[in-house]
């Protein structure tokens, strides 16, 4: 088509030719704008609060950069230093990320190579718990993590201690301990996915060598499945990482035990005293998955692609 | 605090793998499965007893150690008779001593433990509560093995087991009763479950091979079905009885939460419905449909149908639903509304947008760069996001230089248009350029006899050729961002993004837009290249249009794809939070459901209604997982 057009070149031609360069120019005008937030934030909190203030971004020169917020907020926040709430982050996000990895993984091999009655029928019902949306279980849960769960018998009328009150309210075990339940469904279906289709014969010839289930699975499955390990490891860590619901519905009320996401909705919430703060805060809150996200990102688009269907 | 956290995980994984390495004994050794697993049994037997303090010398006081001797001396023992006993089990075959071995064997043992409780803890027995618990235990089992449809000796064994236990220990108080008595209690139980066991045959080979499954069935899924229940099902239920109950959960109110939803005017307000006509939206979307109307009549007269995917009829027909419902949702306010245009709003232009950048990125130079840009903010969290934003949207008084970036080129187009320097002619003349060459295009496609290659164009130019009457004053005084004060001076006058009902609620959209539009395109984009090469050449080699290709033979392709997508954020979009809690945290008229749910129930301490709006964000989700399901289960 273009060599046509190039053999009976008038201004017209010359003209259509410009515009079929126009959809290439879109994209990169739509990756400028869709830059742009992620750049503004980045450069702000390079800039002291006179100069936030009082002019946009775009008029940075190399001589205003300083490092004050990152200071404050690093050393001297009122609201606590962003340090303590980073460490409160990986301490719920690496729990999160493991436990759930290890619990799915021993289900998802249950589900695809143990023989049993009614595998299918339970198979169907984990999976279709990834239907129900987070909100539902909140208030039970958290009455749970403030009181223990407490049942009282009909007819007798004697009250059982099921789950004692541990006192997990307002700690970041609570946190992890909700990510992992809510975890698990789409753990198992991801997992389930990958470990159900190994090749068969591995399996049946390792069983009639006298390996049993467990040997079978620390020796053959885990280290068969890496890959699916990792995407879903990746994916479930930026998600704890990033939540902020489940962390601040648990230990909202905790300075001790809340997550970056809360230290910087929290700063975003006092208007005004502390703005020219927040580029800096939301910055060191969103290095980790960044780093993840530009390090990992074939499995990151692997786990989300698989992803697509949580609840 | 974390010790004791560490310390549970540890010994979590340390229990798995013991009972992995315990039932591998069930295949290998069987003799010494036995001894072990009914040692362990009884060892749990005996905790129970001295754990709880009940037994002699279990409560004394002194130094760690001898505190924990003092309770554990008697499971040590249990566990030791009752793991002989299940040894000789596996060995023994006569039925005879078997009985003798395991009845006895067991009974006695259970009388010992019974009569060693301490005074007051043995239970004062009533014979008649006895013997009723006893016959109800035996019913029930009974009962269950018939529907299980096997022989009733078993369960009315089990059952009345059962029912013993709890008709000696759970329904008399303790305290009153004698050592006799207590040994009774406990003797009598403990021979029923001995004599069960010596009845039944020493397990086959393959009837130790089922057995393995079955227990590594359960070892396998206990943990994972053990947390599902605990933080999903037990919660959902309970939350569903909730939202039945009052705000302190003390009384049945039944629906009234629920009905106290749909009749407050801030959740669904449809009062202001006569505003829909008024609103431009509205009349965009009436001239998009007389379009339609036009553009149908004409494909019906060349084509037979009239609308088809990526006809130029099908154009119009799209923008006017979109407008007619986006004058509904600024016309109709509250919670509920805010959701469904958010639902709307989100997917529709996630979706589009997402798949637009994917076929645009396409096959380009830097393809990988391109997408990674976009994709970015997936890494970023909601509420990063939401801070990010919140610095675009900045609106400040006219007096001062705007610090967001969008109100920046807003103020700066308004002084651009309203100026008279340079700058001015040479923004409009490159606009009035760009104008005539999409014209000149427009014009050279109709004339080819092509109009559908038209239509692009002729939108772009109408949309361009508004803006540049506007700029050039026209009609009006100019576009952009000013106004003039009382004094006749002209001011600038930014946009209050997030301020401003009813589009402020748009505003918060474009953020949730921004991290989605990746997702989309991710996922879209892997499905563009998944379409068969074979087939678009197919589609070539036939004489079909760049545009032709891609809506008869890539979109049909991928429509299923693009389900996932939409399915995916529907479900998203209705519990969207964070970015409303962030930034207005439901003030301004911006209150969706999820948000809500948490004010209720977390801050205003309603149980009710917080349980009943998290209902209703279940049930409304409920049939777009069914449909999400239900593919899954077609796939995997």
């Amino acid at each position: 088509m273009s060599t046509t057009m190039n053999s009976r070149r008038g201004p017209i031609d010359r003209i259509y030719g410009l515009l079929r360069s126009i959809p290439v120019g879109v994209l990169w005008l739509i990756v400028i704008v869709w830059s742009v937030p992620s750049v503004s934030l980045f450069l702000n909190s390079w800039r002291s609060r006179d100069a936030q203030r009082n002019s946009g971004w775009w008029t940075i020169k190399p001589g205003d950069l300083t490092i004050d917020n990152y200071d404050y907020i690093f050393n001297a926040s009122a609201a606590g230093t962003i340090g303590n709430s980073l460490i409160n982050s990986m301490a719920i996000a690496i729990p999160a990320t493991i436990i759930p990895i290890a619990i799915a993984t021993f289900a998802a091999y249950g589900f695809a190579w143990i023989d049993f009655k009614g595998r299918k029928t339970l198979f169907i019902a984990t999976v279709s718990l990834l239907a129900i949306p987070l909100q539902v279980a909140l208030i039970p849960l958290l009455q749970t993590y403030v009181n223990g769960a407490h049942l009282t018998l009909p007819f007798i009328d004697k009250t059982v201690t099921i789950i004692p009150n541990l006192g997990l309210v307002n700690t970041s075990t609570a946190i992890w301990l909700t990510h992992t339940g809510f975890a698990l469904p789409f753990a198992i279906f991801l997992l389930h996915n990958y470990i159900s289709s190994l090749p068969k014969d591995v399996f049946e010839a390792a069983r009639i060598d006298g390996a049993d289930h467990f040997t079978i699975f620390w020796r053959l499955v885990l280290p068969l499945s890496v890959p699916v390990l990792a995407a879903f490891a990746i994916f479930q860590f930026l998600w704890t990482w990033n939540d902020f619901l489940i962390a601040n519905t648990m230990a909202g009320t905790n300075p001790d035990a809340r997550p970056t996401t809360i230290f910087v909705a929290t700063l975003a919430g006092d208007f005004g005293t502390n703005e020219h703060l927040l580029p800096a805060a939301a910055f060191v809150q969103a290095f980790v998955p960044l780093v993840v996200f530009f390090a990992m990102q074939r499995y990151f688009v692997r786990g989300l692609l698989a992803g697509s269907v949580k609840g | 605090m974390y010790f004791f956290i560490i310390l549970a995980v540890l010994v979590s994984g340390g229990i798995w793998i013991g009972a992995n390495l315990l039932f591998n004994q069930l295949r290998n050794n069987f003799t010494r499965f036995r001894f072990l697993a009914w040692g362990l049994l009884g060892f749990i037997g005996g905790v129970l007893l001295s754990g709880n303090r009940l037994t002699v010398g279990s409560t004394s006081d002194g130094g760690a150690l001898l505190r924990i001797a003092a309770w554990a001396w008697l499971p040590l023992c249990i566990s030791l008779v009752t793991g002989t006993i299940g040894a000789l089990l596996a060995l023994v075959t006569s039925p005879r001593t078997r009985l003798l071995i395991a009845g006895v064997g067991l009974g006695v043992t259970g009388g010992i433990a019974g009569s060693l409780i301490i005074d007051s803890s043995q239970p004062n027995l009533s014979i008649p509560s006895l013997v009723i618990a006893t016959i109800i235990g035996g019913a029930i089992g009974v009962g269950i093995q018939t529907l299980r449809k096997r022989g009733p000796s078993d369960g009315a064994l089990l059952g009345a087991t059962a029912g013993w236990l709890i008709g000696a220990w759970a329904i008399p108080d303790l305290g009153n009763g004698s050592v006799a008595w207590s040994a009774i209690a406990l003797g009598v139980p403990a021979a029923a479950i001995g004599v069960r066991s010596a009845l039944g045959a020493i397990p086959d080979e393959t009837e130790r091979n089922n057995r393995d499954q079955r227990s590594r069935s359960v070892i396998f899924l206990g943990p994972a079905l053990l947390f599902i229940f605990a933080a999903l099902v037990v919660p959902t239920v309970r939350t569903l009885y909730l939202s039945l109950l009052d705000r302190k959960s003390e009384s049945f109110v039944w629906l009234d939460n629920y009905i106290s939803i749909f009749k407050d005017p801030k959740a669904l307000n449809l009062s202001e419905w006569q505003a829909i006509f008024g609103s431009r939206l509205f009349w965009a979307a009436l001239i998009c449909f007389v379009a339609f109307i036009i553009l149908a009549i004409r494909a019906r007269q060349q084509t037979g149908h009239l609308v088809e995917l990526g006809s130029a009829s099908s154009g119009p027909l799209i923008a006017g639903v979109v407008f007619l419902a986006f004058a509904v949702f600024t016309a109709l306010r509250g919670t509920l509304i805010n959701n469904l245009w958010w639902v709307l709003a989100v997917t529709l232009l996630s979706t589009s947008l997402g798949l637009a950048i994917a076929v645009l990125a396409d096959g380009v130079r830097l393809e990988r760069v391109a997408k990674s840009v976009i994709f970015m903010p997936m890494a970023i969290s909601l509420v990063g996001a939401s801070v990010v934003w919140r610095f675009m949207y900045i609106a400040r008084d006219s007096s001062k230089s705007q610090t967001g970036v969008i109100n920046a080129l807003w103020v700066g187009l308004g002084r651009l248009s309203t100026g008279s320097g340079l700058p001015t002619l040479i923004f409009g003349v490159v606009v009035l350029a760009i104008l005539l060459a999409l014209l000149i295009v427009a014009v050279r496609a109709l004339a080819s006899g092509n109009p559908t290659r038209s239509v692009v164009p002729l939108i772009t130019a109408g949309l361009l050729g508004w803006f540049a009457w506007r700029y050039w004053g026209i009609t009006g005084d100019g576009v952009g961002g000013f106004r003039f004060n009382g004094s006749g001076q002209q001011v600038a006058a930014p946009i209050y993004f997030v301020q401003e009902p009813p589009f402020n609620n748009f505003w918060l959209m474009v953020v949730l837009i921004w991290i989605q539009t990746g997702f989309a395109m991710v996922i879209l984009s892997a499905a563009i290249k998944a379409v068969p090469t074979e087939l678009l050449e197919a589609a070539r080699v036939d004489g079909a249009t760049t545009s032709q290709i891609f809506w008869k033979v890539t979109l049909p392709q991928i429509s299923t794809t693009i389900g996932v997508v939409v399915t995916t954020l529907i479900v998203l979009v209705m519990k969207v939070f964070d970015i409303v809690k962030v930034m207005t945290n439901g003030t301004l008229g911006t209150e969706v459901l999820a948000n809500n749910m948490y004010r209720e129930a977390f801050s205003n301490f309603n149980t009710g209604v917080g349980a009943a709006l998290a209902g209703l964000i279940f049930f409304s989700v409920l049939p777009v997982m069914f449909i999400n399901i239900r593919r899954m289960q077609r796939e995997g």
